[in-house]
């Protein structure tokens, strides 16, 4: 959007400056006509006016003749006819010089002939005048006659001249009425073009004033962007770099320097440059991928080390692609490289944790082993050769051997219950997890199968909800079963036969903040409802830790493992356990397990 | 010269044992193939020189006949098992000393005499192999299979099945199921 | 019950264990022929001569030094000649994944060995007698599972 609106605002500029150079031009054309029009005018004037001055100079020069003669035909003097005879070169010279100066006016050039014909005919009469006034031929009459025809031909000649002048002026006053009419519109013209040149003037600078405006916001904006990118970098510990393939230019970020030990630009950065913070045993990898950049035009995802000045070697990772404006000639590498050190450390660490964890477990594994093999082993046999003991081998012994004897039998079982409970116990924690989906409707009855025998003895009545198909690992959950039906047969009341109520409900994690993990919404609420003894409510946390008895052993046999082990189990699942009760009124074990 | 002869080996040896006992005097019903009645009753040196005589020929009379009769209560108890539905109501020791003309008590007698084991533990053991057929064939639901098979409810069966088994149906669907994939 | 004696192999590194066994089945009514083999390594051997005559089932100990039963078990469903012995696992390991283990592999039959001397010949005569059955009427033997804890 932007750059199509810049683009058109530099249009609009050039536009407003190509009208203004041609108002430029018109206004210093026209400026230039009036001044040819002006110096025309003047020149006109001046004609005019030597036109003027050479008629007046005729005249003179004829009246210099007549003077002559005057005085002449008064003394006889010769004398006098001097200024007459130089008058007729000068009367030709002045009509030479009117004939010149009128060739381009109009209508003069005749008047000029016809005044051209008088002065010749002056100019006869003054012949005439001196001739008849000469002693020799003396006439009078005939000179008085020429006289007063050359007064009457003078009066004509002025007036002949004045005409002239008078054309003149007329003329000269035309040419100034055309002047004035043609000088008389340009003022209002020039003004309106150099109010609209202003205009687009003004204009133009707002466009460009608003430009740079906006060009400084842009700018700003780019040198925040800038400053946020190298604050990135710094706190991300990771580079920008390009490389221009084409001038095989190379620009690192400020980062990258730092990243490499220096600071920024301490060094101008080339292609060799880089390899030489390379570790020598990943140098081969990074000019192979030197040379897919310049072959391929991408970088993919590398590995490698990088020794700094002072010694200490950081793990990179490098990413580059290219830059694409044009599809042409794109010919510029965008990389960003990752110190990953800390990451690479911490993940060493990891996978030793897990080493660690993994011979933890293998030792737990094979003590699993040992405890279900080694130790049962001496124990069957114990047994074994117990139970071998004939009745008749019995009698053979003595009272109190016998009775020795029946210790040794019951203290073997009990030791047999113990490692096999515990066994159970350690087995729901190390043996491989596998999470299928199974129905918990079968998984309870195979409970109630494995329960049958005590479930018969007891005449107890267990009844299930509905229950949902989970992904669980069905031997721990069947176990759960198992154990929690099995306690609460195992505290029933000694005159009241045992009613078992499983109950399930859906219910959402919100509503028990205090025990479910609010990450999984829903989870099933399952319910082992029985009408045994019960317990008193402070145990209600201590009977699921291990080897805790409420009872002693005589009164009822167990170990104290087996909530301990629903409790494993159910943490197993990522659920949630818990009692109830008072003594008396029955026992409520609540599961918790998620969908 | 080269003659080939098609003969068959049931119609010769019925005719043999026939000209057999016939020339020992001994009056008998054939009931099938394997198995004949002696009309008369014979003393054991009698029966002795049956056994004597028929050596030879390759004939050898089966020693125990309870061990016949076993075989054939075992075989009405299959049949009994494995056909569907219809005569199954019959209570089995009625169908049993039905079908092989003795009462279940000789029957039963008979039988642990022999086999060490009881015909309910037979007849049992022949129930949960028709059970494990059925689960494998997986068309039908345990609740459906109890039904078929007679029982009183699917915790009878399954607790029949691990009884005689040691593991649950569900554990033994899933044993086969992945020995066969162990197998491919 | 049959003409011939039931035949039996044991191979079970432990003296006192071949000892109850040899002990039971001296007991029970069944008429049957026990032998035994030390370890793993032994079985195979035994079980891969020549002109072996094959037990009607073979007791295997999981817990044995050289070759472990369930290699042994392994290797015998691998071959051919031995595929379709009846195996019956007699451990002192009782737990269902064991269990279920050796049944993947092919075993028929899963003994934990009990530490009371009757109960041990209870199993193998309930042992002998499914076998029996199964060997006599026809059942299928892919479906011969039996676990006696």
């Amino acid at each position: 959007m932007r750059r199509i609106f810049n683009f058109n605002s530099s249009n609009l500029l050039r536009v407003i400056f190509v009208i203004a150079v041609f108002i430029l031009l018109f206004i210093s054309s026209i400026s230039y006509k009036h001044n040819r029009d002006t110096h025309e005018s003047s020149q006109l004037l001046l004609h005019t006016f030597e036109i003027n001055i050479e008629l007046e100079r005729l005249i003179s020069s004829i009246k210099d003749a007549e003077i002559g003669q005057n005085g002449y035909i008064i003394t006889h003097n010769e004398r006098y006819l001097t200024p007459y005879e130089f008058s007729r070169d000068k009367v030709n010279r002045s009509f030479v010089e009117l004939n010149k100066l009128t060739a381009e006016r109009k209508g003069q050039q005749k008047n000029l002939k016809q005044l051209f014909l008088l002065i010749n005919k002056r100019y006869q009469c003054l012949e005439e005048a001196l001739k008849y006034s000469n002693s020799d031929s003396y006439n009078k009459e005939k000179l008085e006659n020429a006289l007063q025809r050359g007064r009457v031909l003078m009066a004509n000649i002025r007036a002949q001249v004045d005409n002239m002048k008078e054309r003149e002026k007329q003329f000269l006053q035309e040419r100034q009425a055309n002047y004035d009419n043609e000088i008389s519109l340009t003022p209002l013209f020039t003004v309106s073009v150099f109010l609209v040149a202003l205009i687009l003037i003004i204009l133009s600078y707002r466009q460009i004033s608003k430009d740079i405006e906006r060009l400084k916001i842009t700018n700003k904006k780019l040198l925040i962007s800038t400053k946020l990118m190298d604050e990135a970098e710094m706190i991300g510990n990771f580079s920008t770099w390009q490389w221009d393939l084409q001038q095989d230019k190379i620009h690192y970020s400020d980062n990258q320097f730092r990243l490499l030990g220096f600071s920024p630009d301490a060094f101008v950065p080339e292609r060799g440059t880089f390899l030489n913070f390379v570790h020598p045993d990943d140098k081969e990898t990074l000019v192979n991928s030197m040379q897919t950049i310049k072959e391929q035009k991408k970088l993919p995802l590398i590995y490698y080390r990088i020794v700094r000045q002072d010694g200490s070697i950081r793990h990179f990772k490098s990413i580059g692609k290219l830059l694409v404006e044009n599809e042409e000639n794109a010919h510029i590498i965008l990389g960003i490289s990752f110190d990953v050190t800390d990451e690479y450390e911490q993940n060493i660490e990891l996978s030793q944790r897990n080493k660690e964890l993994e011979i933890s477990n293998q030792e737990l594994a094979s003590f699993n082993h040992v405890a279900s093999h080694d130790l049962q082993e001496p124990l069957r046999k114990i047994q074994t050769f117990i139970s071998r003991f004939s009745e008749d081998d019995k009698k053979a012994i003595s009272v109190r051997g016998r009775e020795y004897f029946e210790k040794i039998d019951a203290s073997s079982k009990r030791m047999r219950v113990l490692i096999d409970d515990l066994l159970l116990f350690s087995r729901t924690n190390t043996t491989k997890k596998e999470v299928v989906k199974a129905n918990l409707n079968d998984l309870f009855q195979n409970a109630k199968t494995e329960l049958n025998e005590v479930i018969t003895e007891k005449k107890a009545e267990i009844n299930s909800e509905k229950l949902p198909k989970l992904n669980v690992i069905p031997y721990q959950i069947e176990q759960l079963f198992i154990n929690l039906i099995g306690n609460s047969l195992k505290y029933s009341l000694d005159n009241l036969a045992p009613i078992i109520h499983i109950g399930c409900v859906k219910v959402l994690s919100k509503n028990y903040p205090d025990v479910l993990n609010q990450n999984v919404k829903k989870y099933y609420k399952i319910t082992f409802q029985d009408n045994g003894m019960g317990f008193d409510p402070q145990f209600k946390h201590s009977i699921f830790v291990l080897f805790k008895r409420l009872h002693s052993k005589n009164d009822y046999p167990g170990t104290g493992i087996g909530l301990a082990i629903c409790k494993k189990i159910v943490d197993n699942h990522n659920g949630f356990i818990t009692a109830d009760s008072n003594p008396g009124e029955g026992a409520v074990f609540t599961v918790f397990l998620p969908e | 010269m080269k003659l080939f002869i098609k003969f068959d080996i049931n119609t010769i040896c019925s005719l043999f044992l026939k000209e057999k006992l016939e020339q020992l005097n001994v009056d008998f019903d054939t009931l099938g193939f394997g198995e004949i009645q002696l009309k008369t009753n014979v003393s054991n040196e009698e029966l002795d020189t049956i056994k004597k005589e028929l050596v030879p020929f390759g004939f050898e009379v089966v020693e125990n006949q309870k061990s016949v009769l076993v075989q054939k209560i075992k075989d009405a108890i299959i049949e009994m098992v494995f056909m569907d539905e219809n005569e199954n109501n019959l209570k089995s020791s009625v169908y049993l000393s039905e079908k092989l003309n003795h009462s279940y008590g000789y029957l039963s007698n008979v039988f642990s005499e022999v086999t060490y084991s009881s015909i309910e533990n037979f007849i049992i053991i022949q129930k949960i192999e028709r059970a494990k057929q059925l689960i494998l064939i997986g068309e039908m639901s345990l609740t459906e299979i109890a039904f078929l098979l007679n029982y009183s409810s699917v915790a009878h069966l399954s607790t029949q099945f691990k009884n005689t088994t040691g593991i649950t149906p569900s554990a033994f669907q899933r044993i086969i199921k992945k020995r066969r994939e162990n197998l491919k | 019950m049959q003409k011939d004696a039931l035949h039996i192999l044991l191979a079970d590194d432990d003296e006192d264990d071949r000892l109850f066994f040899k002990d039971a089945f001296d007991d029970i009514k069944v008429q049957t022929k026990v032998d035994f083999v030390h370890d793993g390594l032994q079985l195979m051997e035994h079980l891969n001569q020549p002109d072996v005559v094959l037990p009607d089932v073979l007791f295997l100990d999981l817990n044995m030094p050289k070759k472990t039963g369930k290699e042994c078990l392994i290797e015998i469903k691998k071959t051919p000649h031995l595929r379709d012995l009846i195996i019956a696992i007699y451990s002192t390991s009782s737990s269902d994944e064991d269990i279920e283990d050796t049944f993947v592999q092919g075993a028929n039959i899963y003994i934990k060995k009990p530490s009371d001397f009757n109960t041990l010949k209870k199993l193998i005569n309930e042992v002998i007698t499914l076998n029996w059955h199964y060997h006599t009427s026809g059942l299928n033997r892919d479906n011969f599972l039996l676990s006696l804890k």
